[in-house]
C-alpha cells in the first residue's frame, strides 16, 4: 500500500471503521501516515467541539428596525408613484372636457389675445432661460441643504 | 408552547403581520447567525449579513411559492449571500500565528490544539465558500443532510460526496502547512 492510498480511507477511519489489514499495517509503520491519521482525527474532534456564535441579544430587534425601513421605503415609492398616476389622471380629465366643450363650441381659443399674452410673456421668458443653469443649480442645492437637513433631523427614520 | 407551524407562519407574514415575522427571525436566527459567522471571520460584517437575510426573506416572501421548505429558502439566500461576499478579498496567510510546530502529536497536547484550531480556521476560510458552507453546516446542531442538499441545489448523496472532499481539501491544507 503506499501513502497516497491512505486519502480514501482515512474519513473512514476517522468515523470509527476499522482499516483493513494491509492499510493498519502501512500506517502502523509509516510516521507520516500516523501523524496524518492523527491530524484527521484532531480535525475532526475539533470541528465537533466548535463553537456555535449565538446571535446578538438585539438581533431581531435590528432585523425588525430595517424590515420596518423597508417597508417605509416602499410605501414611499408607492405614494409616489400613486401620486403621479393622480395627477395624470386628473390632466387626461381635464383635457378630455376641454375637448368636449371645444368640440360644442362652448369654449374656445382666442388666438389673438394667445399671441398677445406670448409676445407680452416672451422677453421675462428668454431672460429666464439665459439664467437657467444658474436657477437649477440654485434650486439642487436649496434642495439638497433641505434633504439633509431632514436627515440630520431625523425625517428618514420610520418609528418600528 | 408550541410552535406555530410553518406553513402558518409564513402566511400570517405574508398578510403582514409583524409579530408572525419576528418569530421567523426568531426562529431561524441561530443557525443563520452561526453559518454566518462561521464563514465570516468580522464580527460586525457576519451580524450584517446575517441580518441582510432576513431583510431579503422579508423581501421575497410575497413571491415565495411554499414549493420547498422557508428554512431552505432561508439558507439558500444565506449560502447566496456568503458566496457574494466572498468576492471581497479576505485571505489570510495560515503562518500567522508565530511558531509553528512541525509535527501534530508534540508532548504539550493542548497547545497543539489550541494552535491546530486556530489554524483550522484559517484553512476553512481558504475553501470555496461552497465547502464552507458545508463544513460548517454539516458540524451545526440541528441543520440537516437535506437543507444542506437544498441551499445549496444539490442530491443529498453529492453533498455527502463534496463534504468528503472538502475536509479532504481542508486536510490537505493542514497537512501541507504542517509539513
Amino acid at each position: 500500500m503506499r501513502c497516497e492510498d491512505l486519502d480514501d480511507l482515512i474519513e473512514a477511519v476517522v468515523a470509527g471503521d476499522p482499516l483493513p489489514a494491509e492499510a493498519d499495517a502501512h500506517v502502523a509503520a509509516c510516521a507520516s501516515c500516523q501523524a496524518r491519521v492523527d491530524l484527521a482525527r484532531a480535525m475532526e474532534r475539533l470541528l465537533l467541539a466548535r463553537e456555535t456564535p449565538d446571535p446578538p441579544v438585539h438581533f431581531t430587534l435590528q432585523v425588525m428596525r430595517r424590515v420596518s425601513q423597508e417597508r417605509w421605503r416602499v410605501e414611499q415609492f408607492v405614494d409616489v408613484g400613486f401620486n403621479l398616476a393622480l395627477g395624470a389622471g386628473v390632466l387626461v380629465v381635464l383635457g378630455g372636457v376641454a375637448g368636449l366643450l371645444w368640440s360644442l363650441g362652448w369654449f374656445s381659443i382666442d388666438v389673438a389675445a394667445l399671441t398677445t399674452a406670448t409676445a407680452t410673456v416672451a422677453p421675462w421668458t428668454a431672460r429666464l432661460m439665459s439664467e437657467a443653469q444658474t436657477l437649477v443649480l440654485a434650486a439642487l442645492l436649496l434642495s439638497s441643504a433641505l434633504a439633509l437637513w431632514w436627515w440630520m433631523e431625523g425625517g428618514g427614520e420610520p418609528s418600528l | 408552547m408550541d410552535e406555530t407551524p410553518e406553513r402558518v407562519l409564513v402566511a400570517r407574514c405574508r398578510e403582514g403581520d409583524e409579530q408572525a415575522f419576528r418569530e421567523l427571525v426568531d426562529r431561524y436566527k441561530g443557525l443563520v447567525f452561526a453559518l454566518v459567522a462561521r464563514t465570516i471571520q468580522d464580527a460586525g460584517r457576519a451580524e450584517e449579513v446575517a441580518q441582510d437575510v432576513f431583510v431579503r426573506v422579508y423581501r421575497g416572501l410575497p413571491s415565495f411559492r411554499g414549493d420547498s421548505r422557508v428554512s431552505t429558502w432561508i439558507y439558500r439566500i444565506t449560502v447566496n449571500l456568503l458566496a457574494a461576499e466572498r468576492r471581497l478579498p479576505a485571505t489570510e496567510p495560515l503562518e500567522g500565528t508565530g511558531e509553528v510546530p512541525r509535527q501534530f502529536g508534540s508532548p504539550d497536547r493542548a497547545f497543539d490544539e489550541l494552535t491546530l484550531r486556530d489554524r483550522m480556521e484559517k484553512a476553512l476560510r481558504r475553501l470555496p465558500t461552497n465547502y464552507q458552507v458545508l463544513i460548517n453546516g454539516h458540524y451545526l446542531k440541528g441543520m440537516r443532510y437535506e437543507d444542506l442538499a437544498e441551499a445549496l441545489g444539490l442530491p443529498i448523496g453529492t453533498v455527502k460526496t463534496h463534504l468528503h472532499r472538502a475536509k479532504r481539501q481542508l486536510r490537505h491544507l493542514l497537512e501541507t502547512e504542517y509539513r
